[in-house]
């Protein structure tokens, strides 16, 4: 049984990872399109708000993104959810600071077993330190029985 | 049906459900934009039923897209704030699906509002659920 108060300790808002990069508008563009997105803001580059969808943000919180020395919890992973939070848009084509910590670990039981739930947060900021979004990935693992 | 102010929106109100494109074709189309191809659970059945899978997904950030979409059609003024998604179960291409919202809070203060999200497909069941706060213009 994973001890849950114990990882929290260890690892809860501890940031894991810093990563410096671009969002480039095509990229932005086709994303947004292909899920039938027509507010020009999204896919037109000469609107005046121009920006990133949001699921281009979310995409920056996949894959399985945890601290290098997180132990192996074994088990099942699947990825179990996305969310982003926009605080000012993110603009397409200029660097961007992605910071990452473990926002949150919780498990829950029931019938078939304990699952347990790990959030990864990346807040974006841009070169003048502004916080402009969060994205969480939400990684669930199911526990394999005793 | 739109809103374009917030008094425009009640409480309880649902948004025009919609049926999207979960062909295989537009899991690929979206998995190719986002760089998701090459191991073919977004563009092949077969190659992901290989993997374990019942078939190919729709990736869980194009069912994340959806949802934004409707909110973005129905709100053209709004901005999505905060949006949270929960893959319930996988959205499996060429299955249909139909996406749902409803108000669920009104921040006459904030000039925002809460709803409930779902993708459900043709049986009635959950694939994806989750909430999303949106800021409409008081005027």
């Amino acid at each position: 049984m994973t001890d849950i108060d114990k990882l929290r300790t260890e690892f809860l808002d501890l940031e894991f990872d810093r990563a410096g990069f671009v969002l480039e508008a095509d990229t932005s563009i086709k994303i947004a399109k292909a899920y039938g997105e027509t507010r020009p803001e999204f896919i037109d580059p000469s609107h005046p708000d121009f920006q990133a969808c949001l699921p281009i943000l979310a995409s920056l919180a996949s894959g399985r993104r945890l601290p290098i020395d997180f132990p192996s919890l074994g088990g099942l992973s699947m990825d179990g959810g996305k969310a982003v939070s926009s605080i000012a848009p993110v603009k397409l084509g200029v660097p961007l600071t992605g910071r990452t910590h473990l926002h949150d670990i919780y498990a829950k039981s029931g019938r078939s077993g304990t699952m347990v739930f790990l959030v990864s947060r990346m807040q974006l900021y841009d070169n003048e330190g502004t916080h402009l979004a969060s994205t969480d990935s939400r990684q669930v693992i199911r526990e394999k029985p005793a | 049906m739109t809103v374009e102010v917030l008094s425009d929106v009640e409480f309880g109100m649902e948004l025009p459900a919609f049926e999207p494109d979960t062909t295989l074709a537009a899991s690929r189309s979206f998995a190719e934009a986002a760089g998701y191809t090459g191991n073919g659970r977004f563009e092949d059945h077969d190659k992901a039923r290989a993997q374990g899978l019942p078939s190919a997904l729709v990736p869980g950030i194009m069912g994340l897209g959806l949802l934004t979409k409707m909110i973005n059609d129905w709100a053209p003024r709004g901005t999505v704030k905060q949006i949270d998604t929960v893959f319930r179960a996988p959205v499996l291409a060429d299955h249909e699906h139909v996406v749902t919202a409803v108000v669920t809070d009104i921040d006459e203060d904030e000039g925002q509002i809460v709803l409930d999200l779902s993708i459900k497909n043709k049986k009635d069941e959950t694939r994806v659920f989750g909430t999303a706060t949106v800021a409409i213009p008081l005027t």
